[in-house]
């Protein structure tokens, strides 16, 4: 993904060379999980990889969310679904208004939630006008993937020879002074470089000897296996617990990955799939010297949402932002980047935090692990919801308000009190606008094909001519 | 206190501060419901005479409900479009920072890159040029916003200057019609309550006791209630924002009313000047450590174009914020919660966030402590926010011509400042906080307009041919002025659109 976004990003008079050591990522990729953000339908853009290309060349599924099966209070199930800002109605969020009619559900106004439930997908329209107006509309979707199809779909958009290519067992890094000076592969000559990225995975091969520092604790195993399927099964990711971790069903084309994720002491539980284990948390610096760490280079968080991918995209678009603009001192850069970096982990974690604070959770050393990280500011936010309903949020946090709302809402957190606000509107009015607005949610997911059939369509027609 | 609802809000002082809180408050609640009852005296003073604002104030008044142009006539209102900044960065500069966008992002990339794209290669039209309202400020016109995001009218922003006396009045009218009693009369003692962290009552000069469940202390510099009872004490900023002076005075128009505020950089502080229907407002924010009162007087009085219409009136303050905003069952709005020097006009918007921010957290009787800490978080930052962007203005000079400016130029800034420049400077590159109160454009427009000057640009946008570049902005330019042209002037927009009435 590095690769792709630099090649189509980068002026050709940047030299770009791919140093591919051998290793299998397959397994540590894991880590990535099955379901990404609807930020990545512009993050494969602008690497090159357009959707028909994506369709086309790896087994990923349209996403409208997970669903946490009986994980809210009383046992309770949920879709955590991609949603655009929910309506403001006279300067009042349209929750604060469920409050006061004392309506305990948010997802009947989630075309995402109601759609997943029934198995059911479209494109939501974006043009502006009428067709901008509908349910629909203000649906978001994100992909269900496969890590590695995923990174072929990449390595296919780089443009034929943009970047010079290397493969072979990394037999040498230089380090001088706090900065690579240089590596070679299978003991052939030095290649040096102005900016070394550091894409090796969790033993992040250049950056650990700048920083070796790994801030985290708690190590996770994660296995996969995938069974062929001849149908492709809903446009949502099923997250079930158990005593000793967490298990995800992630429907694909072709095939249902099982996912599970446990204790690292834990047996292993992978039925001739693919496991890995690893240790959750950061580096200290992300960028050290002249070495960006990206993905589980630099960090690794738990894939029980979407935020893993959300993070390597960020990473990614992050270190665009900041390519440096002299060789001479990036002391800046790597300033700002690893400020972006540490509060983009802190708020990821902070967001999976959130999801462990239910009391349908078991009380098992797995779970007592995962809510052992005191975190004031989830505290505070977690708070001023159950207050007011009111959405605490920190700088530049890559979950929106609207994906805190719909979690709140899910786990079944009901705010003490509304915003006074919304006593100004007329309640009979409210609850009729309400009600309508549930309605023709309702209805828009009823006319919505299944995920199968809509996906069957569409690569019927993208393989008549993939330009489309 | 109890969980029961509050019964009772007393707002002590008026002024901006009570009677726009007074207002708000008045259109969320109703009367049989809740009292509100405002303290004033005509004894006691308010700050300011032209008032400038920012956007946001239309989002106050779209909360209150009210028809513009009616808030318009009744204040003697014209339209703002942004602040010229002279002699700031070098004596006889000016740029003009504008409300809006400049240009178009182009590629996911910031316009800005490609303006400094142009300019490294020897030189483009000042970024302003760029930006609708700074063009149709420039040439004193004026038309509102097209809803149409296809437009170019889309990209139009505006605030207004107005009266703020007047303002005070439109207010009260508009909160008294919504049941909000007055009292007239001087507070001559506060009462804490029995556990001593809030306020149970004020006597008034005539004897009689006001009791209330909550408190907003709205007494300006003095914080009679949330300073001098709860014992508050105030965060100083004033190593980096050494004014601690100002003398205003109102002054007769020479020509049409520009749609913009003026701030001029003087020898130990600025002026300012903020157009109204049918006066000037004049101000000069001095340091007392580089410039004595007469001096100041001396200064203003040369600084100002029109007939003086008044003697200048003095004003001392400090620029910082109380440490807490809310204690207890007390809140501090206005010129009690903090002063920061109006140089981005963002008095009433500071006003504004700490009444929106309240009315979000309305509380029972009981007050959970969470809401007093979420409350005083956030007032934290949008003070620092603001604090950041204006100590901007003062830092980035080259001025080195009066001792003032040499403490200004060197002064040490805040870290969070010190970043933001630095990733400017050596990269040309800005990233917003969230919430932030000023976006890229602004921050774009005063590191730029005040000498700060990238040395490279994206190496993505160096890298496009620079005929592509120069074509894409020199069309955009001709849309601004085009655009501009087809505005009609300030002055008739006004005169058929919200005119003082006779008065």
């Amino acid at each position: 993904m590095t690769v792709a976004t630099l090649a189509r990003q980068l002026p050709d008079t940047v030299r770009i060379t791919l140093a591919e050591i051998d290793r299998d990522h397959r397994c540590a990729d894991l880590f990535y999980g099955t379901v990404s953000g609807p930020g990545s339908y512009a993050f494969n853009l602008a690497a090159g990889v357009t959707e028909p290309a994506l369709v086309l060349g790896s087994s990923a599924a349209f996403s409208w969310g997970s669903k946490y099966v009986h994980w809210a209070e009383g046992g309770r199930s949920w879709i955590q679904c991609f949603n655009l800002t929910l309506p403001v109605i006279d300067g009042v969020l349209m929750h604060q208004y469920l409050v006061q009619q004392g309506m305990t559900r948010l997802d009947p106004f989630l075309l995402g939630a109601v759609a997943g439930s029934r198995g059911t997908f479209a494109h939501p329209p974006r043009s502006p006008g009428a067709a901008g107006q509908q349910p629909l509309a203000r649906a978001e979707y994100g992909y269900h993937f496969d890590p590695a199809s995923h990174a072929r779909c990449f390595a296919a958009a780089v443009p034929p020879r943009r970047i010079h290519h290397l493969k072979g067992a990394l037999s040498r890094v230089g380090v001088c002074d706090g900065v690579i000076t240089g590596i070679a592969l299978d003991g052939a000559d030095m290649v040096t470089a102005d900016l070394y990225l550091d894409c090796s995975g969790p033993s992040a091969e250049l950056l650990s000897r700048l920083d070796p520092a790994w801030l985290g604790g708690r190590a996770l195993q994660i296995s996969a296996d995938d069974v062929a399927e001849a149908r492709l099964g809903p446009p949502v990711r099923s997250v079930s617990f158990h005593d000793q971790g967490w298990a995800a069903q992630t429907p694909l084309r072709g095939s249902t990955r099982s996912l599970t994720v446990s204790d690292a002491t834990a047996s292993c539980n992978a039925r001739g799939g693919l496991s890995a284990s690893a240790t959750l948390g950061r580096r200290r610096r992300a960028w050290a010297g002249n070495c960006v760490g990206i993905g589980h280079a630099a960090g690794i968080v738990e894939p029980l949402t979407p935020a893993p991918m959300m993070l390597l995209e960020r990473d990614i678009e992050r270190l665009m932002t900041l390519i440096p603009v002299s060789t001479a001192s990036m002391t800046v850069e790597e300033r700002e980047y690893n400020r972006r970096h540490g509060e983009d982990h802190h708020h990821a974690m902070r967001f999976t935090r959130a999801l462990l604070e239910t009391s349908a959770l078991p009380d098992s050393d797995f779970w007592r692990a995962a809510r052992d990280t005191p975190d004031a500011e989830l505290e505070h936010k977690l708070a001023m919801f159950a207050e007011r309903g009111l959405l605490v949020s920190y700088d530049l946090e890559p979950f929106h308000p609207e994906d805190w709302l719909i979690m709140h809402f899910g786990i079944g957190r009901r705010p003490r009190r509304h915003d006074r606000l919304a006593d100004r509107a007329d309640a009979k009015r409210v609850r009729r606008y309400l009600d309508d607005a549930a309605q023709q949610v309702a209805n828009a997911a009823a006319a919505l094909p299944s995920n199968h059939v809509y996906m069957t369509q569409l690569e019927r027609y993208l393989r008549q001519d993939p330009r489309k | 206190m109890t969980q029961a609802p509050l019964g009772s809000i007393v707002i002590v002082g008026g002024g901006s501060a009570g009677w726009m809180t007074a207002a708000a408050l008045s259109s969320l609640v109703e009367s049989k419901d809740v009292s509100i009852t405002v303290i004033e005296s005509d004894a006691i003073g308010t700050v300011g005479v032209g008032e400038a604002t920012i956007p946001d104030m239309l989002v106050f008044n779209q909360m209150l409900g009210i028809s513009e142009a009616e808030f318009m006539r009744a204040t003697e209102a014209t339209f703002k479009l942004g602040i010229e900044f002279v002699d700031w960065g070098h004596k006889g500069d000016r740029y003009i920072h504008a409300f809006g966008q400049h240009g178009v992002d182009m590629e996911g990339i910031d316009f800005h890159q490609y303006w400094l794209r142009l300019n490294r290669d020897g030189g483009t039209a000042p970024i302003e040029d760029y930006s609708l309202s700074a063009v149709a400020a420039g040439a004193g016109r004026f038309a509102l916003p097209d809803p149409n995001p296809r437009s170019v009218f889309s990209h139009l922003r505006y605030a207004y200057h107005f009266d703020a006396t007047l303002y005070a009045r439109y207010l009260r009218r508009y909160a008294e019609k919504r049941g909000v009693k007055r009292i007239e009369g001087v507070v001559n003692a506060v009462h804490r309550t029995a556990q001593g962290d809030g306020i149970a009552a004020v006597t008034m000069d005539s004897g009689a006791q006001v009791k209330g469940d909550f408190f907003f202390d709205c007494t300006g510099f003095r914080a009679l209630l949330t300073g001098q009872t709860l014992d508050i004490d105030f965060v100083d900023w004033s190593a980096w924002l050494p004014c601690d002076s100002a003398l205003a005075v109102p002054s007769a128009h020479v020509g049409p009313p520009p749609p913009y505020t003026r701030s001029t950089a003087r020898p130990a502080g600025w002026q300012w000047r903020i157009p109204t229907q049918r006066r000037v407002g004049n101000g000069h924010i001095y340091s007392r450590s580089f410039m004595d009162d007469d001096e100041a007087e001396r200064v203003l009085r040369k600084g100002v174009e029109g007939t003086l219409l008044a003697e200048p009136r003095s004003i001392r303050f400090k620029a910082g914020h109380r440490r807490q905003f809310w204690r207890g069952n007390c809140i501090a709005i206005g010129l009690a919660a903090g002063f920061l020097e109006p140089l981005e006009s963002t008095s009433l918007y500071l006003i504004q966030e700490g009444i929106s921010r309240f009315i979000s957290l309305f509380p029972n009787g009981d007050i959970p402590d969470i809401l007093r800490v979420e409350y005083n978080r956030y007032m934290q930052k949008k003070f620092e926010q603001v604090r950041d962007f204006i100590v901007l203005h003062y830092v980035a000079t080259n001025r080195d011509d009066t001792p003032f400016w040499h403490y200004c130029r060197t002064m040490s800034v805040p870290d969070s400042l010190r970043h933001k420049m630095e990733l400017f400077r050596e990269t040309g590159r800005i990233f917003r906080y969230d919430d932030e109160l000023f976006a890229r454009p602004s921050w774009v427009a005063v590191m730029l307009g005040q000498g700060i000057m990238p040395e490279r640009c994206d190496p993505i946008v160096a890298a496009l041919p620079a005929r592509d570049v120069a074509n894409s902005l020199q069309s955009m330019a001709s849309a601004m002025k085009d655009a501009a042209s087809r505005m009609p002037t300030h002055a008739s927009f006004i005169a058929s659109y919200c005119a003082a009435t006779e008065g």
